[in-house]
């Protein structure tokens, strides 16, 4: 948990969560695990205040629990982790990807159960059946039917999960074990309960108060086919979605459309047979990818088999051949991939900040390793004063290290040779730290400008709910213009340079939030394997 | 630093292999920190735009004023403000309804974390709530003033009724104290001294003199004014 990370979180809690589970969940990052009593002595807080935002934290999963260390008799600890706060800054990714597989109800479903937490099935179909209601016109109302079905659906494909059974939680149970099981553990994580939920959703009317009322207490009167069965988003999924996606849009911006269809082909069969950590896909023969590609591209066997030969010599090694059964066995190298998309970020960033001489250094010294300073002004073709400049920058940046090398035992500087290498993961590590500072400054201005201009968006909302309230109970032009007018020219022009200011910051951490993803995904793939 | 004490412009490193030439100056040491908004060389890339930047976008502003409203947006009891003011009786209702405040299941929670909710009031965190406690209990009190004030009166205007037998009235009067008020235990010697004369006057804070002067007599040192 470094400071950056920390202070992003905080943010990033406060802004969802409000500013006591804020102090109470940094409090819990910086500490490590603790129990009920120290966390109300250190924050402060009043003991009321702090259970509910432990409760908020529990239920939305960036807080677990378990009994304490010193035997079964001990209070419950809580502990934090960073990782699955910072999952906020893409929660818009997940409901976009989830809008684009499962349209509009999977969109609803998924955004439900990210605001909620957790949730039952029953409850999110009600909830988003309701919704989808509101938006469409007068007369017709979803069915609960198709809100499941698509429940269904996004749980076949694991992009929901069961919550794992948290033992011990009633009781202090002196079996529960130290780790505490992931959901994957559990055999029916993705199995959907057996109940058939009859009804349509319901459209709130400002008459139907009353009816509302009976509603609800019929509905708490039914009894519930899966109480106590809580569904959560499978970010890990939607993770290898994106990752499956990277590679594909690299691909076709690299070679063409053709092969990264093929490449979507080929990560399609192998979706359900690859997991997770795999360095890359089961191999599939080519006899397969020729059957299994879609039918708008007809393009015959031997252009094909030139297309894979095509892809296994790319310097970037997405494929590579494993064997020439079937027609040659070809694999999507993942994890191979990842550290070269990897890279082409680390060569983007130092290309936009340096310049594209200072870029082409680096490049350089990435492929050839580690070279004297003399080398690399050969081998980049750049003066030797202009040269010199540029590594020292890159240096005093920590974007390149100087390594030496003793002829003598005593390190004499005249006789060892110092040698300039970039190291990949490290620089890696560092740049994502970058970008989570990132990502906390834009967040930082956004409040600041919004802060200073309270009064400002005070007013223009008043003034917006005035007016609407002025248009439902049907108001004249002239009144509308009215009251328009009370906002003054300036202050529109004010507003509109805010407006634009606020919706450019929030643009760019989602930006910054991409490259986050490939070297978050980047580092993590490293620290499985040994590539 | 191996060269050091000899007052040569030795440098500790050989200039040959990092490539610093004669003659050629090194860089100007720094003497402060880094300014905190450099000057940049190259300006940065312009954001994508594009459908699905601008969808992301607006999911993501929804998605932040969706969370503001739901019950597990927890805000701290309002800061008391300087004076009070007559719009707090309207503003606390606004921050009190979450959306169907979410009763969780505790099967999932630690059983530490549980508030037990005595009565409604107490659940919500906001200052609203307990003043409206504090303002009912505030009323009950003033009520209960007025209440004991309404029984002195009485009890007076009985006693005014009964002075003919003024022993018998004071027992009486004291007794029916007793009974009705337990807050009044003063009014015996108040009612006492007060109708002793039947005047208007309460008798101790009247000196007819005649302690004056006949105590100490024995010690004619001190001058007596």
């Amino acid at each position: 948990m470094t400071a950056q990370e920390v202070r992003l979180c905080g943010l990033l809690l406060h802004e969802h969560f409000g500013e006591v589970v804020e102090k109470v969940g940094t409090h819990l990052l910086r500490s490590g695990a603790q129990n009920l009593r120290t966390i109300i002595h250190e924050t402060g807080l009043s003991v009321d205040l702090v259970k509910k935002s432990l409760m908020v934290l529990v239920q939305h999963g960036a807080c677990l629990f378990s009994s304490g260390r010193k035997g079964p008799g001990s209070p419950t600890e809580y502990r934090s982790g960073c990782d699955r706060i910072l999952r906020i800054l893409r929660y818009p990714r997940y409901i976009y990807t989830a809008k684009t597989l499962y349209g509009d109800t999977g969109e609803l479903v998924v955004e439900e159960l990210l605001q909620r937490g957790h949730m039952t099935m029953s409850g999110t179909v009600k909830t988003v059946a309701d919704r989808l209601t509101q938006n469409m016109e007068e007369g017709r109302s979803m069915d609960y039917s198709e809100v499941s079905s698509a429940f269904s659906k996004l749980v076949e494909t694991h992009f929901l999960q069961r919550c794992p059974k948290l033992a011990g939680a009633g009781t202090a149970d002196s079996t529960t074990s130290a780790i505490p099981p992931t959901p994957e553990s559990f055999p029916d994580c993705y199995k959907v309960p057996h109940m058939t939920l009859v009804g349509r959703g319901k459209r709130q009317l400002a008459a139907e108060d009353g009816e509302d009322q009976r509603n609800a207490k019929r509905q708490k009167m039914d009894s519930e086919v899966d109480e106590g069965i809580y569904w959560q988003v499978n970010f890990e999924r939607f993770h290898l979605h994106f990752r499956d996606q990277a590679i594909i849009s690299a691909v076709a911006n690299k070679l063409d459309q053709t092969s990264s269809e093929i490449v979507r082909t080929m990560l399609r069969m192998s979706e359900v047979t690859t997991s997770p950590a795999a360095t890359c896909t089961k191999p599939l023969s080519a006899n397969e990818i020729f059957r299994s590609l879609p039918a708008s591209y007809n393009i015959p066997r031997p252009i094909l088999d030139q297309y894979l030969t095509l892809l296994v010599d790319d310097p970037m090694e997405f494929v590579g051949k494993a064997g020439e059964s079937g027609g040659g066995m070809y694999v999507v190298n993942l994890h191979r991939a990842l550290a070269n998309l990897a890279r082409a970020t680390l060569e983007s960033v130092v290309q936009e900040r340096f310049g594209s001489r200072s870029a082409r250094i680096f490049r350089l010294l990435l492929r050839k390793r580690h070279l004297e300073q003399k080398q690399v002004e050969d081998f980049a073709m750049i003066p030797a004063k202009e040269a010199k400049d540029m590594l020292y920058t890159l240096l005093s940046q920590n974007l390149v290290q100087l390594q030496e090398i003793p002829k003598t035992p005593d390190y004499a500087p005249s006789r060892t040779f110092y040698l300039y290498t970039v190291n990949q993961l490290p620089t890696a590590r560092m740049l994502l730290q970058n970008c989570y500072k990132t990502v906390a400054n834009l967040i930082e201005r956004r409040l600041f400008e919004s802060k200073e201009s309270k009064r400002l968006l005070e007013k223009s909302q008043r003034i917006e709910a005035i007016l609407a309230s002025l248009q439902a109970s049907g108001a004249e032009p002239e009144q509308l213009t009215e009251v328009e007018e009370m906002i003054t020219a300036p202050e529109k022009q004010q507003l509109d340079a805010l407006k634009l200011h606020i919706n450019k910051l929030d643009s760019a951490e989602n930006q910054v939030d991409e490259t986050i993803f490939l070297l978050e995904s980047y580092v993590n793939s490293t620290a499985t394997s040994t590539v | 630093m191996a060269a050091r004490g000899r007052s040569r412009r030795t440098l500790s490193f050989s200039v040959d292999s990092v490539g610093i030439n004669r003659g050629e100056s090194l860089p100007p040491t720094l003497q402060q920190p880094t300014p905190v908004f450099p000057v940049m060389e190259q300006k940065p890339l312009p954001l994508t735009g594009g459908e699905e930047a601008e969808y992301l976008l607006a999911l993501k502003q929804d998605f932040r004023g969706a969370m503001r409203s739901l019950p597990c947006f927890i805000q701290p009891a309002a800061a008391l403000r300087d004076v009070e003011r007559y719009s707090d009786k309207y503003h606390s209702s606004e921050h009190t309804d979450g959306l169907m405040d979410w009763t969780p299941d505790w099967q999932r929670f630690p059983r530490e974390l549980r508030i037990h909710a005595r009565k409604p009031a107490r659940d919500g965190v906001s200052v609203a709530r307990s003043d409206a406690q504090s303002a009912q209990k505030k009323k009950k009190k003033k009520v209960r003033e007025k209440e004991e004030v309404l029984i002195k009166l009485e009890t007076l205007q009985k006693k005014e009724e009964q002075q003919s037998e003024e022993d018998d009235d004071d027992d009486n009067t004291e007794q029916k104290k007793k009974q009705e008020d337990d807050d009044a235990d003063g009014d015996e010697e108040y009612d006492e001294e007060e109708f002793e004369e039947e005047t208007d006057y309460i008798m101790s804070y009247f000196d007819n003199g005649e302690d004056f002067g006949g105590d100490s007599d024995d010690n004619m040192d001190e001058a007596i004014y």
